[in-house]
């Protein structure tokens, strides 16, 4: 149904295509983020990503080409190759695995730095926010030192990416802000 | 019609000498099973055949003595073995790809990139995949199996070696300078030519989802190394052995594996000469040379026979033991592979091209990028080494010139099995090798993903297969992208131009100078399109992917041969063309000439033929980009040392070119005196087996097989006339020709048996007596088809 209304609203505004990349560490929850959104209303299970996947999602007037690549430490390298004519980044993070957070910023840090992914937008799901033991947006953005970041869009969005909470408000949040970008 | 009567009594008396002859039917071989299936099929042509064996009896007997002891092309005592190695990798949740267990013993260093390689981009949403890979591999390792960590920095070591040869020519921009591409070329050759073949690896990867373990899912590879380029027949094997490795993950699995395809025998394989295999390549016969095949089992059976003699012949009625059949179709052999009690039947191809590795379909690569094509096409952006028909060149014919010019392939398929992508890019190196050009598997990447982009890069012109999409979005990484979801090939926009060269700007002085008048847009100098044509109708007639396999084998030999022509004209020699003895080099020296009045052989001319000079100029010219691309690449130095190495000696008749001769039978209206002087130039070059072997190539079944040679019976010399039915009395009393032979059609065969006639007739030692029947009458009915057909 939703589909069907924003392809009218497509027919009559035009749509606007992204190409979204979706990275974060291993069993954060990125394949599970990516078939919410593609199959809103069905339970979702996912294995090892091995290599990546990539689907189009319409919303709010937007195409998204989300790519969602494999996260195991050997396999990272490989994300740089992606990075070309990316406009916004998803980075996924396992709020409740405290122990990698540190892991986590320091990927994050390496792939904003990239000059491919300077003019990139920045959504950070916190996700896993229904396991005991989690750490609340805020506290992820203190850990993954957003604030230091200087010209750069960033958002942080609580998740719960297995029963699809916040997932659509993030996605909302990059259709809104893709508008200020200059049209690639 | 007034025909029948005059060969009927001919025909009859060849069906009773058939009779007769038969059980003398000797070429020195044992009978094992008289195949009764072949006899019949026959039947229609066979009357001529046995006539001309009994006239010939003792002379074929002296032409082809005894043949020798049959050599195996995989014998039993051979230190190679089918397969060297078996490997099961895994993908494990917290590292990626990790090798689990290796055997016999570890292959290489770079365990980690074998094990990227043996699961590929999105397994994960798959149960089941396939993949080729190739590894470059010394065999010194076996030699000396102890010292795996130097054949690992070995190959490090070339992988080195290939990339200062990739700056040297991307610092030059790809320039005419010699010396670097030779460098590069004799650097190359080290392993091209008489180095290591490679090794080919069959991999099956399963993804089981499985509640009990971490993230629902266990993902295993295993993977078959060999030198062996029909890997393709161990796949069920693999799929049996997987299962049970996931039931008994250890290395015993492997081992058990290991020994079932090593105990593969192969050894009645015989092993054929390059003219041969040629032969049976192009034949369609399913017994061709099964005398081979027959004397492979008789000699074995002569060494399990103990003391019995090779040279004493056994009685036919000597019943095979049953495990020693004959193959019921001589283009494979048939064996079997025991693999946990259950015997698994395998068909391993009998002859083995360079560049022809498992089990690909041409069919279904020309279908899937001419399909779109027909339909709507699509301009490329021009490329003088690609579109050689213009924006609207089809797509295969682009993709040809790519491999040949060595450009950089990539076959995208996206949500399609590695092994889709795999067969693609298998398909493209036969397509452009044709079994005849070489370089091109030594730098194809079947299935390859991210991890070894870089390592992709450092390879000039490479043909690799890939699943992620992201290769499209980086056309810098490419030169032509074949994406086979949509059967689109695109030209990168990051493409080299081609460089201006000398064979260039001849052509382009010479259509100054001559006024050629522009080709309109619907010729097709090149032929290209008609090819294409002829190979679409060829799928949809269904004639069958060998049909099609050589229909593109003729149009890869037609490409050399234009190549070479190209070269006499531009450059005054050719490094293509090996010249024969009293044979010049001057492009205006007339075929034909007899260069010693005394010697018929000595007939001049060598090379492509073209109808006339107009047309020879039209189609050189429409191809002289991709000629002049192809003459830097590995490819074209290749071609040339195997022509030195290889095809140059295996033909014993240097003179004259039967090729280019035949040529001229087949292309040109020639002079009587002209077509007279080639056929005694056959009949006297060409004696004995392997000559007339090296003949029965430049004639194959599909190009009308031996009815240009027939023509000479129709000549209006009487001495030509005879010369043709010697020659053709050789080809028929040869093991290979005998085929040729058994198809010409009835007209040419009853000439021959009239010329006989007359021939023995004269002779007075014939005691033959002498039909008087309307000899006329056969002539003018003969005549007429000549001129019908011509």
């Amino acid at each position: 149904m939703g589909g069907q209304v924003s392809k009218i609203m497509g027919k009559i505004f035009g749509t606007k295509e992204m190409r979204i990349l979706m990275l974060g560490l291993d069993a954060a929850g990125k394949t599970t983020i990516l078939y919410k959104l593609k199959l809103t209303n069905q339970d979702v299970t996912t294995i090892p990503t091995v290599g990546f996947n990539v689907e189009s999602v319409t919303y709010k007037n937007v195409k998204f080409n989300v790519w969602d690549v494999g996260g195991q430490d050997k396999i990272r390298p490989l994300w740089r190759h992606y990075y070309s004519g990316t406009q916004g980044l998803i980075f996924v993070v396992d709020s409740s695995d405290t122990a990698r957070l540190e892991e986590a910023r320091s990927e994050l840090h390496k792939i904003i730095n990239d000059r491919e992914m300077k003019d990139a937008l920045l959504l950070v799901f916190a996700n896993k926010q229904d396991v005991q033991g989690h750490m609340s947006p805020e506290e992820v953005t203190q850990a993954l030192q957003l604030n230091k970041l200087k010209d750069k869009l960033w958002y942080v969005a609580p998740s719960v990416a297995t029963e699809g909470t916040g997932i659509f408000e993030g996605l909302a949040w990059l259709s809104n802000n893709v508008k200020t970008q200059p049209a690639k | 019609m007034s025909i029948s009567l005059p060969y009927r009594p001919a025909d009859d008396t060849a069906l009773s000498l058939a009779v007769t002859t038969s059980p003398s039917k000797s070429n020195g071989l044992p009978r094992l099973s008289p195949s009764p299936s072949i006899i019949h099929r026959r039947t229609p042509s066979s009357s001529g055949n046995s006539a001309r064996r009994r006239s010939l009896g003792n002379g074929a007997a002296a032409l082809y003595p005894k043949p020798r002891r049959c050599k195996s092309q995989y014998p039993r005592d051979s230190s190679e073995r089918h397969v060297e190695y078996i490997l099961v990798a895994s993908f494990h949740i917290d590292r990626g790809p990790i090798m689990e267990h290796q055997y016999p013993a570890a292959i290489s260093g770079d365990e980690s990139m074998l094990a990227e390689l043996m699961l590929p981009d999105q397994t994960h949403v798959r149960s089941q995949d396939w993949t080729i890979f190739f590894l470059h591999k010394d065999t010194s390792a076996d030699a000396d199996a102890d010292d795996d960590d130097a054949s690992s920095t070995g190959k490090k070591k070339k992988k080195k070696k290939k990339s200062r040869a990739t700056d040297v020519e991307s610092g030059d921009g790809d320039s005419e300078d010699a010396g670097g591409s030779t460098e590069e070329e004799s650097s190359d050759e080290e392993e091209g030519g008489e180095g290591p073949p490679l090794m080919y690896v069959l991999n099956l990867v399963n993804t089981k989802q499985d509640n009990t373990v971490k993230r629902g899912a266990v993902v295993k590879a295993m993977a078959i190394c060999t030198r062996h380029s029909f890997l393709h027949i161990y796949k069920p094997l693999l799929l049996l052995a997987l299962e049970d490795y996931f039931k008994n993950p250890y290395p015993e699995t492997l081992a058990s594996l290991y020994n079932a395809v090593n105990s593969m025998d192969l050894s009645l394989l015989p092993k054929l000469s390059l003219l041969e295999r040629l032969i049976l390549q192009a034949s369609n016969s399913k017994d061709m040379f099964i005398e081979k095949f027959e004397q492979m089992i008789h000699q074995r059976q002569a060494e399990e026979g103990g003391p019995f003699d090779d040279e004493c012949p056994p009685s036919p009625r000597r019943p095979a033991p049953p495990r020693h059949t004959l193959p019921r179709d001589t283009h494979e052999f048939e064996s079997k592979i025991v693999y946990n009690d259950i015997p698994i039947p395998v068909k391993v191809p009998t002859v083995i091209w360079p560049e022809i590795v498992g089990d690909f379909s041409l069919i279904k690569l020309v279908q899937v990028f001419a399909g779109p094509h027909a339909a709507s096409p699509q301009p490329f952006p021009v490329h003088p080494h690609l579109t050689t028909s213009g924006p609207f060149t089809h797509p295969i014919i682009v993709l040809i010139n790519a491999m040949l010019t060595q450009k950089r392939v990539i076959f995208l398929g996206h949500n399609r099995p590695s092994g889709e992508v795999a067969e693609a890019v298998l398909a493209a190196c036969a397509l452009a090798s044709g079994g005849i050009l070489r370089g091109f598997t030594r730098h194809a990447f079947p299935y390859t993903d991210l991890t070894k982009i870089d390592d992709l890069l450092r390879v000039p012109g490479f043909i690799a297969g890939v699943t992620n999409p992201t290769f499209a979005n980086h056309p810098e990484w490419w030169d032509v992208l074949c994406d086979l979801p949509t059967g689109r090939m695109k030209i990168s926009s990051h493409i080299e131009p081609a460089p201006v060269t000398e064979g260039f700007l001849y052509f382009q002085q010479q259509a100054a100078m001559h006024h050629h008048p522009p080709a309109n847009a619907n010729a097709d100098p090149s032929g290209d399109n008609i090819f294409m044509e002829e190979v679409q109708r060829s799928i949809t007639n269904r004639y069958g992917e060998n049909a099609i396999r050589a229909k593109c084998r003729a149009y890869i030999t037609k490409f050399a041969r234009v190549a070479a022509a190209f070269e006499e004209t531009v450059y005054g020699a050719s490094n293509l063309y090996v010249i024969g003895p009293n044979e010049e080099l001057s492009p205006e020296s007339p075929s034909g000439l007899q260069a010693d009045p005394l010697d018929p052989t000595t007939l001049r001319g060598h090379g492509y033929v073209w109808p006339d000079e107009g047309a020879k100029q039209r189609e050189l010219m429409a191809s002289v980009s991709r000629i002049e691309g192809w003459r830097t690449t590995r490819s074209y130095y290749s071609f040339i040392q195997d022509i030195a190495a290889m095809y140059y000696p295996s033909r014993p008749i240097q003179k004259p070119d039967l090729a280019h001769h035949h040529d001229r039978l087949r292309a040109l209206r020639l002079p009587a005196a002209d077509a007279g002087a080639i056929y005694i130039a056959f009949a006297h070059a060409v004696k004995d087996y392997a000559g007339i072997c090296q003949l029965l190539t430049v004639t194959p079944e599909n190009q009308a097989g031996l009815f240009y040679l027939s023509m000479g019976l129709f000549h209006p010399h009487q001495p030509v006339r005879e010369a043709t039915v010697e020659l053709l009395e050789r080809i028929a009393a040869h093991p290979a020709g005998r085929h040729f032979w058994a198809q010409l059609n009835r007209f040419a065969k009853l000439a021959f048996f009239r010329i006989k006639r007359e021939r023995d007739a004269q002779s007075p030692a014939s005691g033959m007596a002498t039909e008087s029947f309307g000899p006329q009458s056969l002539v003018g009915v003969a005549m007429g088809d000549v001129f019908r057909r011509s």
